[in-house]
């Protein structure tokens, strides 16, 4: 890439941001939280111009580029994680070719989920706090609940990364996973979790069908599924008492006001990033991403050997 | 499409979009539904951009609305709204992309897909859409997309890459013509390729046969 379009590409003021959410043909809450922070961006001025784009909603992914005036873009995937829809569903429906791709004319840089973010590990933390604040963390089981799926064996690693830096900090008495559709289910939690109190956090972008009906019925705290998808009743009820023991079911953490922040630091580790492949860096921030890079790697080995070895 | 853009359509008379209009006024535009038309002292005033995405949500019941192009918008309300940027967005927000893809489709830079390539893409859960045959498509796209009640967008693509999409009314292929039936001169809402309620659908049309090709009755 030519220097000058590096530099141009790089002033965020003159490029446009989309924020990639999944959005829902079902539930009128799913695209809210991407909304919410395109809103917060649009109020910061960060960018030219700022728009959400979605798998399930419109604008969609083929259409949101016709939007874009500015010759520069990044696309920030508002997932919990990388996976099915950040390596294959998003790629190929903006057609991008890599990291850096061109199209319509336009130079597009495709960044990190925002799941990526070492941040969301405190989200998970906060959330657990607020749903049970008097909860004595070290008589309690957390459990990080991620979808999971076939697809794409990335998408339960996000969730694992959350679970073992939890474990690390050492304030919960058990921290533990589980997922929607692959082991270790959720709907097993009773045989998972040992402690009196469990407090259960989605490890997701937005609520929706999964927070608001499929987890409640797996865990046993709603029967099946027949409110409608946008009640958010249950998170209401805590603590639900099954079995003698008390659960705190929280909310998705993607609607917290930081998430606007970390957006934004993702855009700029990407432009450090890929700025280092075109031009020498100097000093202290190249030094941070070599470092960053290399411990995502680490994580990244260490938490596949871990998954293999489970299995 | 830029401020600029927008206002030269402005200037050469065009005042709709879907269900919508939009008119000057000396403090900026005002942006309302069709039905308001005449009535438009007795609806609710709006004034941000972003209101617009909360009432293109619902419908006229209440009932989420996920296809933008749904001839269902409610009325009674109007945006007053600033200046040409905030009529812009709230248009984005109401229709989005309309704006973007017409003007790509005026300089020849809109990129039709057919239905078959759209489904030929799909994975996951959506691989299944792609056994459709192009007469299940065909009679599929008539009732899917219809004006009448189900989505006011100009579709430009076929089912098959190589065949003219001659199973549509002229009209419903033609974006000169306003498809709410009213004649008016409009923006038109553009369709350059089946939307993702289409491949749904489609998958469902699929799912129906393969259940009554087993089925021993």
């Amino acid at each position: 890439m030519r220097s000058i379009e590096v530099e141009e590409m790089f002033d965020k003021r003159r490029s446009a941001l989309i924020l990639v959410g999944h959005g829902s043909t079902l539930n009128p809450d799913s695209s809210a939280p991407t909304f919410q922070h395109v809103d917060e961006i649009i109020r910061r001025d960060a960018f030219a111009e700022v728009h959400g784009a979605f798998w399930k909603e419109e604008p969609s992914l083929r259409e949101v580029l016709y939007m874009v005036e500015s010759d520069h873009v990044y696309v920030v995937p508002n997932f919990i994680s990388e996976g099915y829809f950040t390596e294959t569903v998003i790629p190929r429906e903006l057609e991008l070719s890599g990291p850096i791709s061109h199209r319509m004319g336009k130079t597009i840089g495709y960044c990190d989920p925002v799941g990526n973010d070492p941040r969301m590990v405190d989200l998970v933390l906060q959330s657990a706090r607020r749903v049970a604040p008097h909860v004595p963390a070290d008589q309690a089981s957390l459990l990080v609940v991620g979808h999971g799926t076939s697809l794409n064996e990335k998408s339960a690693e996000a969730t694992l990364r959350q679970v073992r830096e939890i474990r690390r900090k050492g304030w919960y008495a058990e921290v533990e996973e589980a997922y929607m559709e692959e082991a270790p289910f959720i709907a097993d939690w009773r045989k998972n979790t040992s402690h009196h109190y469990v407090i259960v956090v989605p490890f997701f972008i937005a609520d929706g069908l999964h927070s608001y009906q499929d987890i409640p019925v797996l865990l046993g705290i709603e029967p099946e599924p027949t409110v409608a998808a946008s009640h958010q009743e249950v998170f209401r009820r805590n603590p639900h008492r099954l079995d003698g023991r008390e659960l705190y079911y929280a909310m998705a953490i993607g609607s917290e006001p930081s998430m606007a922040d970390i957006i934004l630091d993702t855009v700029d580790r990407f432009q450090q990033k890929h700025s280092s492949e075109t031009a020498p860096q100097t000093g202290e921030s190249r030094d941070i991403m070599v470092a960053w890079e290399e411990c995502q790697r680490g994580e990244a080995a260490s938490l596949l050997r871990d998954r293999k070895l489970q299995a | 499409m830029s401020n600029d853009e927008l206002r030269e359509l402005i200037q050469a008379g065009y005042h709709a979009i879907g269900e919508l209009e939009f008119a000057e006024t000396p403090d900026g535009y005002r942006l309302y539904h069709r039905r308001d038309r005449h009535s438009l002292s007795e609806t609710t005033v709006l004034r941000s951009p972003e209101d617009a995405r909360q009432v293109a949500k619902y419908d006229r019941s209440g009932a989420y609305r996920p296809l933008k192009g749904a001839p269902n918008l409610p009325s009674g309300w109007r945006l007053e709204l600033p200046d040409l940027n905030a009529l812009r967005r709230a248009l984005d927000y109401f229709y989005p992309a309309a704006l973007g893809t017409w003007r790509a489709f005026r300089e020849k830079n809109a990129r039709v897909v057919s239905l078959r390539r759209t489904l030929d893409r799909q994975t996951g859960m959506y691989r299944i859409a792609q056994k459709i045959t192009t007469e299940q498509a065909e009679n599929l796209v008539q009732k899917f997309c219809s004006s009448d009640g189900c989505c006011l967008r100009t579709i430009l693509w076929g089912i098959e890459p190589d065949r003219p999409s001659v199973f549509l009314s002229r009209s419903k292929s033609d974006p000169s013509v306003d498809q709410t039936g009213e004649g008016r001169r409009i923006i038109p809402y553009l369709c350059l390729e089946g939307c993702n309620l289409l491949v749904g659908a489609a998958r469902k049309v699929v799912l129906a046969q393969r259940k009554t090709e087993a089925s021993p009755f």
